[in-house]
């Protein structure tokens, strides 16, 4: 156990990457759609609300994981509410990690399917991207720190992609007058932003694993959050000026018709290439749920978890087997975002009422 | 364990290749121009240009173009139609131009451009053109040579370069089509005889219809200019004065800033003001020998004749419905309690358009 810690630790600046490939995946891709259906032309004010919402929730994680500094999410629920409860909590967890990962699974599938090889069975392209993700996923999550660091690059690559379609006629007046769509609106928008950016919540996965003194932790994943919030808000802003209302409503994935409009003598079809290297962000989103499910089962040897991680990605592998239908799968996004919002935000808020409010912390016993 | 999958990662997608999605360019014929037309019992029919590719082994090619038409009471469907004349899979990827006869152009584009968006293979950057007349008698021109619908596309370049006609593509089409606050304007094409297409000037759009209008494009130049629109230059020529003893001028625009204010008074009513300064090279000015040239008085004569065509202009676009400056849009920006409560399509003709011209001459070119 003790030498299996340092081989399995990871650095602050690990950490950063790490949270940034959790939460950039394929959402972004059908965000600004998704944002706008309520928010309208301020759908850009609803990703930095949901930004300041993730910070809320990133302070509560801190405060949670300073009490317990070696123990991840699963084991601090068992140390708070007790053996049973928390083993019941932690099926929770567990199931949450497994049909977010799916759902990020199938959807990946969706968009291959839909815009690259439309006639390769789901199934097929599923596979390929699990086998992938258990390879990683297995390893130690200092390998998989490392991979993130890399396949970070891309996301840079990827924004300058995005700088090529400034050059396609552009429209300020779409988000004039700021604010029309109203409070309301604008919140409804940044709750469907808010499941963009879920993927912070493996933090209380990742906390325990962190070499370095754990001080300066608040401000790596304050500035992480920064990041993804300012470059989603990128994303929609540019959007939202690129096309109208009514256009935005009739698109499934806004930001690959963004740089379809893009042609040059020597390169066309932008919107293939980009999606081409998106497909590695998309896949390390499913890699951290795969870790996190995993490791939330609790398990003591590294042989166990390695067996976890192949059942997990088998069970992943059925779930993508659920047919490819835009009714079924928003109504298993309607429920599983309702699990996220109890595992992610309730759950962790309840744990640190109750610890404060119990004075437990990691040194006291468990019951 | 990692190195089981490893190896699964390695294998797989070598056995899998060219188990699905292969097309092969060979099986293929490109499509490069498309048209579409009303007939008189209503139907619509779409002609295809398209470059057959056939392999003769060795690598060698052989490359023939041929016009395929099909006919159905409603667009759905048509493409299935040219499919089976054509022998191989039909490769809509690469069609450069989308020509449009005029006829059809007046019910509305939308339907026909549609397939364009929901399929992930189209082109979005192919141009959109209405035509005098069937599109297909464009679309015919010069049948031997291939493929033709290289020709309109250098035509419409040049065109584009020289603000004559707007840069539109489907991808810009799909913005106008869909945005209530402001509407489009595209090249108009015709077939002169003998058998030579050329730009006529440019159709005004409400919504995705055409109004039947057209500006010519002696005066297309002035318009984009109004709209604040210059590409490499605009070259545009004029006669001031009287028809008889009018002195003929030909300049290009190097230069151009608009100023577009939208104002409404307490009445509602709506006034637009369109300053526009233009800084112009002359390229030719065949004067009176003896006189010396008088830029300031040139400057105010072209001026003046400029406002007094940007006038002609802006009424016809009022007459028209055509909202190609984007009053609307100024207005639900700017006055959002007045955008919800008034019927757009039917408040544009009472707005008053005021254009003002003002031309600064700052090259004369090698002589005085």
């Amino acid at each position: 156990m003790e030498k299996e810690m340092t081989t399995n630790q990871i650095t602050k600046f690990q950490l950063f990457f790490l949270l940034i490939q959790s939460q950039i995946g394929v959402a972004l891709l059908s965000l600004p759609h998704a944002v706008q259906e309520s928010a309208k032309g301020d759908g850009w004010i609803s990703t930095i609300l949901a930004g300041v919402a993730v910070q809320v929730m990133l302070v509560v994680y801190w405060q949670l994981l300073k009490r317990f500094p070696t123990l991840m999410y699963t084991e601090i629920t068992k140390k708070v509410v007790g053996s049973f409860l928390g083993k019941l909590l932690n099926v929770f967890i567990y199931m949450n990690f497994m049909l977010v990962g799916g759902l990020a699974t199938i959807l990946f599938i969706k968009v291959i399917n839909l815009w690259l090889l439309p006639l390769t069975p789901g199934w097929m392209i599923s596979l390929l991207i699990l086998t992938a993700c258990i390879y990683l996923a297995i390893s130690d999550l200092k390998i998989i720190a490392r991979f993130f660091v890399l396949a970070t690059s891309l996301i840079l690559i990827l924004w300058f992609t995005s700088v090529l379609s400034w050059f396609t006629p552009k429209e300020f007046q779409y988000v004039l007058p700021i604010g029309s769509s109203g409070i309301k609106n604008i919140l409804m928008g940044s709750n469907n932003s808010l499941l963009a950016m879920l993927g912070f919540e493996a933090l209380l996965f990742f906390f325990p694993f962190i070499i370095e003194n754990k001080k300066g932790v608040l401000k790596t994943v304050s500035i992480a959050n920064l990041f993804i919030t300012l470059f989603y808000t990128y994303f929609i802003f540019i959007t939202l000026i690129s096309f109208s209302t009514d256009q935005l409503t009739q698109m499934r994935e806004p930001i690959l018709n963004l740089l379809r409009g893009i042609s040059y003598k020597m390169i066309d079809r932008v919107d293939l290439i980009f999606l081409s290297v998106w497909m590695v962000p998309m896949a390390t989103s499913i890699i951290t749920y795969l870790f996190a499910a995993s490791k939330s089962l609790n398990l003591e040897k590294k042989n166990h978890y390695r067996k976890a991680v192949v059942l997990n990605g088998g069970i992943l592998f059925l779930i993508t087997l659920i047919p490819n239908e835009d009714t079924i799968i928003t109504l298993f996004n309607q429920y599983v975002s309702y699990l996220s919002y109890v595992v992610v935000f309730l759950i962790p808020s309840l744990l640190l009422v109750l610890s404060i409010l119990m004075k437990k912390h990691e040194m006291s016993e468990s019951r | 364990m990692r190195k089981i999958f490893l190896v699964i990662l390695l294998i797989f997608p070598i056995v899998l290749t060219g188990c699905w999605d292969q097309r092969l360019l060979v099986n293929r014929t490109l499509v490069n121009g498309i048209s579409f037309d009303l007939t008189e019992e209503g139907h619509i029919t779409v002609a295809v240009r398209a470059l057959n590719i056939q392999s003769k082994g060795g690598g060698l090619f052989e490359i023939s173009d041929e016009l395929v038409e099909a006919e159905r009471p409603t667009i759905v469907g048509l493409g299935l139609d040219v499919d089976s004349k054509i022998s191989g899979e039909i490769d809509a990827s690469k069609a450069h131009v989308l020509i449009i006869g005029e006829e059809l152009a007046k019910k509305g584009i939308h339907p026909l451009v549609e397939f364009f968006y929901r399929n992930r293979e189209s082109y979005l950057s192919s141009k959109i053109v209405i035509s005098k007349g069937k599109g297909k008698e464009i679309l015919s021109v010069e049948k031997e040579k291939s493929p033709i619908a290289f020709v309109i596309l250098q035509l419409l370049e040049g065109a584009e370069a020289d603000t004559v006609i707007p840069k539109k593509n489907t991808f810009t089409v799909w913005n106008n089509i869909l945005d209530p606050g402001k509407d489009m304007i595209l090249p108009y094409l015709e077939r002169v005889k003998p058998d030579k297409v050329t730009v006529a000037g440019v159709a005004l759009f409400n919504g995705d219809r055409y109004t039947g209008s057209t500006i010519p494009k002696e005066k297309s130049g002035v318009l984009l200019s109004l709209m604040n629109q210059l590409d490499k230059t605009n070259r545009m020529a004029l006669i001031l004065g009287s028809k008889k003893d009018g002195r003929s001028i030909s300049f290009a625009t190097r230069d151009l800033s608009r100023n577009l204010e939208v104002q409404v008074d307490h009445d509602e009513k709506i006034t637009c003001n369109i300053n526009l300064k233009i800084d112009i090279e002359v390229i030719s000015y065949p004067q009176d020998i003896k006189n010396e040239l008088n830029i300031q008085k040139l400057n105010h004569d072209l001026s003046n004749e400029l406002t007094k065509q940007a006038k002609e202009i802006t009424n016809t676009l009022v007459k028209a419905n055509c909202d190609a400056f984007g009053i609307g849009r100024q207005i639900s920006s700017f006055h959002p309690e007045l955008w919800k409560k008034m019927n757009w399509d039917q408040e544009y003709k009472n707005v008053q358009i005021e254009p003002v011209v003002k031309v600064n001459i700052i090259k004369t070119g090698n002589v005085f």
